[in-house]
């Protein structure tokens, strides 16, 4: 675009952007809705040729309220716990018809960890050439914010609220990244919205591999987890420093990579900006118990996928979020 | 040129000549010898197909269904527990108008459990809204299964081919199948309008408001209720091709001046047919074979019962608390009759109980009853039940 | 009417239909923001600017930014105390930005180059304006007239010019041929130089009126101030400034074997170490105030450059911290020593400070000579009338004259100047008020909204260390050669690097990459700057992410009305 030329409309502008837009604007996602955010990096990195079979949850509510969709990419919803399946018939179809497009499966941790396990179970044991992709934000949030098993030791959800004879949820997270590990797929790997370069990497990669991949975005939910709009990358970005969302990425099961930290902070830090903890910071021995609890659970994840930088290295997290003047050029 | 075959294997070669993409497997008896012998087919190259073994027949739906919208014409069975299993996909897969076949082995339903067979599994999914086509022997399976791919691609809707259980598919008579020259000229390649495609991205799978879901839904009864014709078209053609005829939506067999008719579903309209031919009693009565259940027929039904003084519907299934499925759908049809006949309802045959042949003539004397049966267990055996059971 | 479609299928992208700004709150806007670099320069610098010419690879870009407010970069990259690293927000999170190495770099590189001032010469027609003294306040406002296009006189009563630049900065700051080179530069622009033409000496302002529509006056301070200790003064003592001129000019020191240099200011510390370099054994600064460093505040600190503070004592200087001068030792007609005393500036009744001796703490201290380095007032010849006696002329912050239309002032003539800087910018803004009072247009508004290290989000940059500036080992320095070592071009660029960017856009894409809603746009394919990302306020929900990631406080969220 020369400097003579007039100036785009916004509506030109929009259809100008120098990246596939697989998730346009106009869908009603809250306000800075951690899924929609990651959606939208996942289905630019995707790019035009693949089709898209989405669970059920919010991201296939706020995208499709008939006649409108927000979709720019083939997409079926289906229903709340077959999405792994349906993506495997569509791989299995694809296959049949000798097409490279690839099948991309989106489900919420609701559709993945619970009632969608089998079918990805089944999905992952059957090696399709399908990339899986969950969003988690920890709830079964568009039914609102009723518990999951993925939500997080200790937090509060409608199903796990805090009172005087509980500290919210009594499990923990369930541990979905061995259960995946287990089924010794190509490529698995854990994301998060903070740090979009490294997603789309993941993203691009999983789009490379022939045979099951299956990557978890840490997605936060500024409605269910309490905090402010516009602290939603900050929140994802304290999980990951803190240790309790550890960045990993596994093949065949095996661990081949993780983002270390250089500056390792606090749980508390991560916690204390969100509502569904703040029954943790009461002056009682149940809540501060619950806080070491939820510090170990950190240390350890530290321990386990050993994310604590050894090397001195100017880049913390790798350098996964340092900008760059004029912009990401190779992302 | 006729084979012999068992039930299941020539229903797995008639899927088969119809070429589909994709099939899901997953073994539920008495269904699974039809995807063993599909499995075996592919095996050996007789199939290009992609089978997807899956891990549930909930996931074996959602495969047929991934499939059909990613271009393929798919295919899967089940029975019983597997069927109700599958019951929400069932609806969904409808309700988005797409096209699949799929072959349910009849088998009762759990609790208690049973593996043979009644209709109890086709007849709980009647409201998902499939078309459903119910085969009186293994010929009209194997016309039938052709035909369904064939009437599912033209209607955009899902067809289900139920076959009783055992009775069907574990039985070896001799049946034709046709060339696949004659079926490829039949159902011609697998093209679905709304299929998902890079160049053309649609979204399925929406959230429709009041505004307009009375709309869709009525769209969705209006296009069963049109499929009549083409269930009847197809049986044409195809009577055209192969010579054969399955009889459409229903087929009336006996005495044109019958006053009472035996109204039933499935193989045992064989049974009725054999003990009818050989009766003593001589009473003239029609046997109308229901073929279609959705869409139901009723305008063709009360056309072969306008002038009946009876009708006995004997069925394999029961609504608990309701009494006969199909009896209730018939009595509703034929209430628009100036002259409805007395309606007699039984169910028989629950959980696989075999029907004799005597049963013919204790269906006609039961007809004589001065009140007409709302509904009752034909081969009820009392003695074996507790009498506060009764 | 809208007409279902069968399975209730949609269309791609429809979304677009539903404007989900209608939700706002409030709006994300573009704000841009003063870097605390720029507010903290005294000559109005936007190192923020040229920084970001550097980091995208164009220093002469960097440098025609840098000289729209400092026609001297290789002269200030050398002298100035820098301010604006003090300032620098980054020096919350690592290091501050080099900017004094890199001003000097680009400075140099300009002379190298032979760049030249992006500037047209005025047309012949213009209005002329007179500037009398090209020290750095009159060539800096000379330079700005003539870049706002006004014709330019330049009076100047010694026969060089540069002031104090030329006459009283050694070259082991300030080399001679840099000077040299920046001075040839600004000289050859188009104005009418006049050398050996001394203000009261070989004219007079009213005689300036008619051919000029407005007068600038830069002529410093050229008379130190009177001293004497307890009214006695040493018979051959003389000012300090003038002893350091005197060897700038003509090379000659007096030798002394030890020395007191009484004052904290640069003078006093050049001077220091000039003698020092000259072999005097014993060489001692002796100041009200303290040695500058972490801890010391500012307003107790000697007013010298702090780094050549440093140098000095690394160098052998002896600096006596809040010491006075009680009491002159002589024998005969000569200095033998000096009682020093212990001082401290105490704050006073109505908050006044005021440096108090403390009686019982006097020292003897045998040195040869006692050079006063106190400071200068303005010489009142030619300006009799616009100082009515006092030591200095107090213009306002645009050097306006109260009561004198038409005159203005700035530089060491006012109180309080000081730096070679703070005169650049003196220049700078007297030159904006001429033109704003001949073309009877009213002033600017002074910008203040400075971003603070809060309003950035530093998660967003990686720690580095700043570039490291060399020095000559004291074993290799004398007066000549320059200690400082330059940095080079890549050093400096990657430097730039390091620039937070405060306040303005640098084009990193966060925003972009982070809405949730796609609602910023990118105009083009590689953005260059604020202007290249647009919100889209058709579907903005104003959730706030875009301004809270900005990683240079750009985006400011405001309420919806």
């Amino acid at each position: 675009m020369t400097p003579d030329q007039p100036p785009l409309s916004t509506a030109e502008l929009r259809r100008h952007q120098p990246v596939f837009r697989g998730l346009e604007a106009g869908h009603r996602a809250c306000q800075g809705c951690g899924q929609a955010l990651a959606a939208r990096l996942v289905t630019e990195a995707i790019g035009p040729d693949a089709m898209i079979a989405n669970a059920t949850g919010c991201l296939e509510v706020f995208t499709t309220a008939w006649p409108q969709s927000a979709w720019r990419l083939p997409w079926i919803h289906s229903v709340f716990a077959n999405v792994a399946a349906v993506a495997s018939g569509m791989e299995a179809a694809l296959k049949a018809q000798k097409r490279r497009t690839k099948v991309v499966a989106f489900g919420g941790d609701g559709g993945t960890f619970d009632i969608g396990l089998q079918a990805l179970s089944g999905m992952l044991e059957r090696n399709h050439n399908v990339l899986y992709v969950c969003f988690d934000n920890e709830a079964y949030m568009n039914t609102g914010v009723q518990r999951s098993s993925s939500t997080p030791h200790a937090a509060a959800t409608t199903t796990s609220p805090a009172g005087r004879e509980r500290e919210g949820k009594r499990h923990l997270k369930k541990d979905l990244v061995t259960i995946i590990a287990a089924h010794r797929i190509p490529y698995s790997a854990t994301a998060t919205v903070a740090y979009p370069t490294d997603l789309r990497k993941k993203v691009r990669r999983g789009m490379q591999i022939e045979g099951a991949a299956f990557i978890v975005v840490h997605s936060p939910c500024p409605l269910g987890w309490g905090h402010e709009n516009a602290l939603g990358i900050e929140v994802a970005r304290l999980a990951v420093q803190t240790g309790l969302w550890p960045m990993i990425e596994l093949e065949r099961g095996e661990l081949v990579g993780a983002m270390e930290l250089r500056n390792i902070r606090p749980v508390t830090d991560y916690l204390r900006l969100q509502d569904r903890f703040k029954h943790l910071f009461a002056d009682d021995p149940r809540a501060r118990e619950e806080l070491e609890h939820l510090q170990e659970l950190a240390n350890h994840n530290i321990e386990v996928y050993r994310l604590r930088a050894e090397a001195p290295d100017r880049f913390d997290s790798e350098g996964m979020d340092t900008v760059i003047r004029g912009g990401l050029r190779t992302a | 040129m006729a084979q012999p075959l068992e039930g299941s294997q020539a229903m797995a070669r008639a899927v088969a000549l119809c070429r589909p993409q994709v099939v899901a497997a997953y073994p539920i008896t008495p269904q699974t010898h039809i995807v063993e012998n599909l499995a075996k087919l592919i095996a050996d190259g007789a199939l290009a197909c992609e089978l997807v073994s899956v891990e549930s027949e909930f996931s074996a739906a959602s495969v047929a269904l991934g499939a059909a919208v990613a271009g393929s014409r798919a295919y899967t069975a089940t029975s019983s527990q597997g069927l109700l299993l599958m019951t929400e996909v069932l609806f969904n897969i409808a309700g988005l108008r797409v096209p699949l076949v799929l072959t349910c082995a009849n088998r009762a339903v759990g609790a208690p459990v049973s593996v043979w067979n009644d209709h109890q599994d086709s007849m709980a999914v009647r409201d998902a809204g499939w078309v459903q086509l119910y085969c009186a022997d293994n010929q009209e399976a194997v016309d039938t299964t052709i035909h369904a791919f064939r009437i599912a691609e033209r209607c955009e809707l899902p067809v289900m081919v139920c076959v009783d259980g055992f009775t069907l598919t574990h039985t070896l008579e001799p049946l034709e199948l046709p060339t696949q020259e004659q079926v490829d000229a039949f159902l011609g390649p697998y093209a679905f309008s709304r299929a998902l495609d890079p160049a053309n991205p649609l979204s399925m799978g929406t959230l429709l408001s009041p505004e307009f879901f009375p709309e869709i839904r009525h769209a969705h009864h209006r296009a069963l209720l049109n499929a009549q014709d083409e269930i009847i078209a197809t049986d044409r053609a195809w009577q055209n091709i192969s010579g054969r005829s399955t009889g459409g939506l229903l087929s009336v067999e006996g005495p044109q001046e019958a006053r009472l008719a035996i109204l039933t579903i499935g193989s045992i309209l064989g049974t009725l047919a054999e003990a009818q031919a050989e009766s003593h009693d001589r009473t003239p009565a029609k046997l109308i074979k229901l073929r279609a259940f959705r869409p139901f027929p009723v305008d063709a039904l009360k056309q072969e019962c306008a002038g009946l003084d009876d009708l006995i519907v004997l069925e394999r299934a029961v609504s608990p608390g309701g009494g006969g499925i199909i009896a209730a759908e018939v009595r509703a049809a034929l209430s628009e009759l100036s002259r409805p006949p007395r309606v007699h309802s039984y169910a028989i045959g629950l959980g696989g109980r075999d029907v004799p042949m005597t049963v013919y003539p204790q269906l006609l004397a039961a007809a004589q009853a001065a009140t007409p049966s709302r509904f009752a267990v034909f081969d009820l055996q009392p003695a074996k039940l507790a009498e506060t059971d009764r | 009417m809208t007409i279902l479609t069968r399975g209730a299928v949609a269309k791609p992208g429809t979304s677009l239909d539903f404007k989900t700004g209608d939700w706002r709150l409030e709006r994300p806007v573009h704000a841009h923001r003063s870097a605390p670099c720029h507010t903290g320069c005294p000559a109005g610098e936007d190192p923020q600017g040229y920084l970001a010419r550097l980091a995208e690879g164009d220093p002469k870009a960097a440098w025609e930014t840098l000289v729209e407010a400092n026609p001297l970069p290789a002269i200030t990259g050398r002298v100035c105390h820098h301010p604006c690293e003090a300032a620098c927000n980054r020096g919350q999170y690592d290091e501050p930005l080099a900017i004094h190495g890199v001003e000097r770099t680009l400075g140099d590189q300009a002379i190298a180059g032979g760049w030249h001032y992006p500037l047209r010469a005025p047309a012949s027609g213009a209005a002329r304006v007179a500037v009398v003294g090209a020290g750095p306040a009159g060539l800096s406002a000379a330079y700005q007239l003539i870049r706002l296009g006004y014709l330019v006189t330049l009076f100047e009563g010694e026969s060089e010019a540069g002031g104090l630049l030329a006459s009283a900065i050694p070259s082991y700051r300030l080399p001679r041929a840099v000077l040299r080179g920046e001075l040839e530069r600004l000289l050859s622009i188009g104005m009418t130089f006049m050398p050996r033409n001394r203000l009261g000496r070989d004219f007079m302002l009213d005689e300036l009126r008619p051919d000029h529509r407005a007068i600038f006056l830069g002529v410093g301070n050229q008379r130190g101030r009177d001293w004497s200790v307890d009214g006695v003064v040493p018979r051959d003592s003389r000012p300090g400034l003038d002893i350091l001129k005197e060897w700038l000019s003509i090379g000659s020191l007096p030798a002394y074997k030890s020395v007191a240099i009484i004052g904290g200011g640069n003078t006093a510390v050049d001077l220091a170490r000039v003698l020092r370099f000259s072999g005097i054994p014993e060489v001692h600064i002796i100041s009200y105030r303290a040695v500058p460093g972490p801890g010391v505040p500012v307003e107790d600190a000697m007013r010298a450059t702090a780094r050549e503070v440093h140098q000095a004592l690394d160098e052998g200087v002896i600096i006596h911290e809040h010491r006075g001068v009680r009491r002159l030792i002589i024998r005969g007609e000569r200095v033998a020593g000096v009682e020093m005393v212990h001082t401290k500036k105490l704050t006073r009744a109505a908050g006044r400070r005021e440096t108090v001796e403390f009686e019982g703490t006097e020292t003897i201290m045998h040195v040869e000579q006692v050079i006063p380095a106190v400071g200068q007032e303005v010489d009142p010849t030619g300006l009799e009338m616009l100082l009515r006696g006092h030591p200095f002329l107090h213009p306002d912050q645009w050097g306006r004259l109260e009561n004198f239309d038409g005159i203005f002032a700035g530089g060491d003539v006012r109180e309080g100047a000081a730096t070679v800087s703070e005169a650049i910018g003196d220049g700078r803004r007297a030159a904006i008020a001429i033109d704003r009072y001949l073309r009877g247009a009213a002033m600017p508004a002074l910008e203040s909204n400075e971003v603070r290290f809060a309003d950035l989000n530093a998660n967003y940059f990686e720690h580095q260390p700043r570039a490291a500036i060399g020095m000559l080992a004291v074993a290799e320095r004398n007066a000549e050669r320059e200690i400082e070592q330059p940095l080079s071009l890549g050093q400096i660029e990657t430097e730039s690097r390091r620039c937070f960017s405060c306040g303005e856009c640098m084009a990193c894409d966060n925003c972009w990459t982070l809405c949730p809603d796609n609602a910023v746009l990118k105009t083009r394919e590689i953005a260059a700057g604020g202007d290249h990302y647009v919100f889209d306020y058709d579907y903005c929900k104003g959730c706030g992410l875009c301004a809270h990631e900005c990683p240079v406080g750009y985006i400011a969220m405001q309420p919806e009305r």
